[in-house]
C-alpha cells in the first residue's frame, strides 16, 4: 500500500472546486444551440425542424419552438443553417419544470 | 447459383448467391472461416413470405483478412442447422425467429434472445407462430443447483442487466444473460432513414462505442452507395476510433479495480479516464466522440495541437495506474485464472475483440486492406484467455493506439465527407471498436434510404462467451471481475 | 415531491431541502441508455468531481435512498422493474431524469418505448445532455436539494445580432 500512498501525496489534488468555484473544463462541452431570430426565416426553421434527428425543434407559426430538454447538441441545425444558429454555451440546464426548458425563438428572418 | 463457396480475397467483401438446398454444404466449405454475423431481411416491397438469410464469413488472417456474404433465399420458412455447422449461429437463430419466423430444419429449442415476453412488438418480418422459449436450451437444473434470477437493476452506475445464476452454493454452474428490457428496436427504426441521419442512432446503439458502430455503419452506407472516403477524412476517423479505445480501456481498468475492492487504484484508473474524455472534448467537441463520423467521411477535424499536448500526460496516468497495478498482488492473483476461455472456445463461438485476442485468436479488422490501418500488423496476442490476459491485452493495445494517434496526426487528418449518391445497393461496413469487430450492413433503395440495416456492435457477439468464462471454477465474487474483464455493454447487446 | 399546498408542506418540504441537502443517497435506475449516462454517472464518484465532498452518496438499496437518478427512454418492457425500483423507496423520495432521452428526445413514442420517464414515474428535476456531464450532473443535484439556483430559466437561446452578445450562462 506504501506504493499507491506515495503516488497519490505525489499526484495531488485534483477535485474540481465546482459548484464553489467554476471549472475551466466546462469551456470544452458541447452545448445546446441558440438561435438568431433575425436570421431565421420560416424556410429555414422548417428545414431545422426536419433536420433534427431528435425532435427538438418545430415551427409554430412565426414561433420556432425549441425543446432544450430533448436536444443531444449533435450539431446538425448548426451545419444546416450555420448564419442562424450560435452556440450558447450553456450547460447548467437542470430545470424543476418541464416547460422552463421549451424555449420560443421569435422568427424575424420572414418567410 | 453455385456450391462451391469463393475465398474471401484479402481486404474485400465477395458476395455471392447460394440455392436454400445447397447451403448446408457452402457453410461447411465456409466453416474454417469465422462466422462473424447472421441475419435475414424482407424484400422493400413488404412481400414478408420471401425471407434472404445472409451469412457474413470472416477471415482473420493476417494480411489476407477479408469477407464473404452468402445470399440465401428461404422457402418453407426453414433453413439448415447452421448452429450445428457454427455454433456461433445460434444466438442469431434465435433472433431470426424472433424477428422473421423463419428457423432451423431440426426444429430444436429456440429461445427467447431480443424481444421481451407478453409484447407485442413490431417485427422486422412474419411474426413466428409459437413463442420461444423463455429458457436456454442448452440449460438444466440438477443435482444440488439451483436457479435465481437476478437484476436487470443491479449496483449503482452500470447499466441494467437481467442475469439468471445457477448455483449450487458458491459455484457457478451456469448464467445465461436477458437484454430485452434494454431493446429499443434500433434496426426497426433505421427503415427509411437517410445514412446520415441514421448515423444518429448507430452512435447510440451502443454509446461507448460510438465511433466503432457509427463507423460500420458509414462504411457499410459508403459500399452500397459507392463513393470513396477522403484519406484525410479516414484517418480523422481511425484518430476518434483510437481514443475511443484509449478511454475505454481506461474505463475497463477502473471496473477491473471496482470488481476487486481495490478503490485506490480505481480512483488511479479514473483519473486516467477523466483526462481522456477531457481530451476527447478538446480534440473533437465531445467526450464520448458523438457525432465525429459522418456518411461519407467525417463531419470533424481533430485539434491535433490539443491531442499532442494532452495526449501523453493523459496517457502516462494510464500507464501508472497499470504498472501499478500489475505490481499489486492482490489485484493480479484476483485476476488470473479467472474466467478462463480456451482458443476453441473463443472460436466456436466466434468471439472477438480484446477477448478474442486474449485467447489466443487474432482477429482484428484493422487488418483488412483498404482502411486507414494500412499493412501494419496490430494484434496484440495473449495465450491464457483469463481475465489478466483480457487486461494485458487491452494495455498492449493502449500504448499502440498513442502510437497510431501520433501516425495519424502527422500523415494529416481533415472534416471532409465525400457525397453519397442517392440510389441503391447494399454493402458491408466493420469498424474494430474497443470491444472488437463492430459489423453492419445496409440495403439502400433508390432515394439512398435504408430499406433494412444489420447493426452488431462487438457486444452482440461477446456475451456468449460470457456464460462460459463464468462457468465451473468460478464463484460469485468472480463475475463481476469477469464482467468487467470483457467490458461489454447491454445496450450493444439489446439495441 | 408534488408542489406544497399548506404551509405545514412548505415546512416539511424545506426541512427535507435541508436534510438532503447535507446528506443525499441516490439509487440510479437505467430505463434503457446506450451506457454512456451511466459512465458520466459513475464519474460522479471519481477524483474529478467526488460527489462525497458534497454530501452525496450512492446507495445500491432503494430502501435506504433518497433520490432516484433515472436514465433512458423509458422502454416499455422495463417499466414493472421501474416502477418496482421508484415503490420499494421509502418517501420523501425525489427523481432526477436524466439525458435527451430520459427528456423525450431521441426515442419518440412508440411500441418499444414510452419515450419519457415521466410517462411511468413523477419527475422533480430534469437533467438535459447528451450525455450530461458529470458537471451538469453536479448543477442539476444541487437543484434538486435546493442547494444550487436554476439557471436555465434565465437564458433565452437567442443571440441578439446588434450587439453579437451571446446570451448565456457564465
Amino acid at each position: 500500500m506504501t506504493l499507491w500512498f506515495l503516488r497519490g501525496l505525489r499526484r495531488g489534488v485534483v477535485t474540481t472546486r465546482y459548484p464553489a468555484r467554476p471549472d475551466a473544463s466546462a469551456r470544452n462541452l458541447p452545448t445546446p444551440p441558440a438561435f438568431r431570430p433575425r436570421a431565421l426565416t420560416r424556410q429555414t426553421a422548417d428545414q431545422l425542424t426536419s433536420i433534427c434527428p431528435s425532435g427538438a425543434l418545430s415551427r409554430d407559426g412565426d414561433v420556432l419552438r425549441y425543446d432544450v430538454g430533448r436536444c443531444t447538441a449533435c450539431g446538425r441545425c448548426a451545419a444546416q443553417a450555420p448564419h442562424a444558429v450560435a452556440t450558447s454555451g450553456a450547460w447548467e440546464l437542470a430545470a424543476r419544470d418541464r416547460s422552463v426548458l421549451i424555449k420560443t425563438i421569435p422568427i424575424r428572418g420572414g418567410a | 447459383m453455385t456450391t462451391v463457396a469463393p475465398r474471401a480475397i484479402p481486404g474485400t467483401v465477395t458476395s455471392f448467391q447460394v440455392a436454400s438446398a445447397d447451403l448446408e454444404e457452402v457453410a461447411k466449405d465456409l466453416a474454417e472461416m469465422r462466422l462473424a454475423d447472421m441475419f435475414a431481411s424482407t424484400p422493400a416491397d413488404g412481400d414478408q413470405a420471401t425471407t434472404t438469410l445472409r451469412l457474413v464469413w470472416a477471415n482473420d488472417t493476417a494480411g489476407q483478412a477479408g469477407y464473404v456474404v452468402t445470399e440465401t433465399p428461404i422457402e418453407n420458412g426453414e433453413y439448415p442447422a447452421l448452429s450445428d455447422i457454427a455454433p456461433a449461429a445460434f444466438v442469431e437463430e434465435c433472433e431470426i425467429y424472433e424477428q422473421f419466423g423463419i428457423r432451423p430444419a431440426t426444429g430444436k429449442p429456440l429461445n427467447r434472445m431480443m424481444l421481451p415476453p407478453h409484447a407485442d412488438l413490431p417485427t422486422l418480418g412474419r411474426k413466428p407462430r409459437t413463442e420461444p422459449e423463455e429458457i436456454r436450451a442448452a440449460h438444466s437444473v440438477g443435482g444440488h443447483a439451483f436457479e435465481f434470477p437476478f437484476g436487470p437493476v443491479r449496483q449503482v452506475g452500470v447499466e441494467s442487466l437481467y442475469y439468471g445464476l445457477v448455483t449450487s452454493g458458491e459455484e457457478v454452474v451456469d448464467v445465461y444473460l436477458f437484454t430485452w428490457h434494454k431493446h429499443r428496436g434500433l434496426e426497426w427504426r433505421l427503415r427509411g432513414k437517410t445514412p446520415e441521419q441514421a448515423l444518429f442512432f448507430a452512435e447510440r446503439a451502443e454509446g461507448l462505442s460510438a465511433v466503432g458502430v457509427g463507423w460500420a455503419l458509414a462504411a457499410a452506407a459508403e459500399a452500397a452507395a459507392g463513393p470513396q472516403v477522403p484519406e484525410k477524412a479516414q484517418r480523422t476517423r481511425a484518430v476518434a476510433l483510437e481514443l475511443e479505445r484509449l478511454y475505454n480501456h481506461a474505463a475497463a481498468m477502473a471496473a477491473l479495480c471496482q470488481s476487486t475492492g481495490l478503490s485506490v487504484g480505481q480512483s488511479a484508473a479514473e483519473i486516467a479516464l477523466e483526462r481522456f474524455l477531457r481530451l476527447n472534448a478538446r480534440a473533437f467537441g465531445h467526450r464520448y466522440l458523438f457525432g465525429v463520423i459522418a456518411a461519407g467521411g467525417a463531419s470533424r477535424a481533430p485539434d491535433a495541437d490539443a491531442i499532442r499536448e494532452d495526449l501523453p500526460g493523459a496517457y502516462g496516468e494510464f500507464r501508472r495506474a497499470a504498472d501499478a497495478l500489475l505490481a499489486t498482488n492482490s489485484f493480479v492473483d484476483r485476476l488470473e485464472a479467472t474466467g478462463i476461455l480456451s482458443i476453441d472456445q473463443a472460436r466456436s463461438l466466434g468471439l472477438v475483440g480484446p477477448v478474442a485476442r486474449a485467447a489466443g485468436l487474432t482477429a482484428d479488422t484493422r487488418q483488412v486492406l483498404g482502411g486507414p490501418y494500412g499493412t501494419t500488423a496490430i494484434v496484440a496476442e495473449g495465450t491464457r484467455g483469463d481475465a489478466l490476459a483480457r487486461f494485458t491485452v487491452m494495455l498492449a493495445e493502449a500504448a499502440e493506439s498513442v502510437r497510431l494517434i501520433g501516425h495519424f496526426l502527422d500523415a494529416g487528418t481533415s472534416a471532409e465527407t465525400a457525397r453519397l449518391p442517392r440510389a441503391s445497393g447494399s454493402g458491408l461496413g466493420w469498424a474494430e471498436s474497443p470491444r472488437g469487430e463492430a459489423l453492419a450492413w445496409v440495403a439502400l433503395d433508390d432515394d439512398g434510404r435504408i430499406t433494412r440495416a444489420r447493426l452488431r456492435p462487438a457486444s452482440a457477439r461477446n456475451w456468449r462467451g460470457f456464460d462460459d468464462a463464468c462457468r465451473s471454477q468460478n464463484v460469485f465474487t468472480d463475475i463481476p471481475i469477469i464482467e468487467a474483464s470483457f467490458w461489454l455493454t447491454a445496450a450493444g447487446m439489446a439495441r | 415531491m408534488t408542489e406544497p399546498v399548506t404551509t405545514e408542506e412548505k415546512q416539511l418540504r424545506d426541512t427535507i431541502a435541508r436534510q438532503f441537502g447535507r446528506s443525499l443517497h441516490i439509487r440510479t435506475l437505467d430505463t434503457g441508455s446506450c451506457a454512456v449516462c451511466e459512465q458520466e454517472i459513475r464519474l460522479l464518484a471519481a477524483p474529478h468531481y467526488d460527489l462525497h465532498r458534497l454530501g452525496f452518496f450512492f446507495t445500491p438499496a432503494p430502501r435506504h435512498a433518497d433520490l432516484l437518478l433515472v436514465t433512458g427512454p423509458m422502454i416499455r418492457a422495463f417499466e414493472v422493474a421501474a416502477r418496482k425500483t421508484y415503490d420499494a423507496m421509502p418517501g420523501p423520495k425525489v427523481v432526477v431524469a436524466t439525458g435527451a432521452c430520459a427528456l423525450g428526445g431521441v426515442y419518440p413514442q412508440d411500441p418499444f418505448t414510452y419515450g419519457t420517464v415521466d410517462a411511468v414515474l413523477p419527475v422533480d428535476v430534469w437533467i438535459p445532455g447528451c450525455p450530461p456531464s458529470p458537471l451538469a450532473l453536479l448543477h442539476g443535484l444541487g437543484v434538486a436539494v435546493g442547494r444550487l439556483a436554476e439557471k436555465v430559466r434565465e437564458v433565452s437561446f437567442t443571440v441578439d445580432d446588434d450587439s453579437e452578445r451571446s446570451v448565456s450562462s457564465p
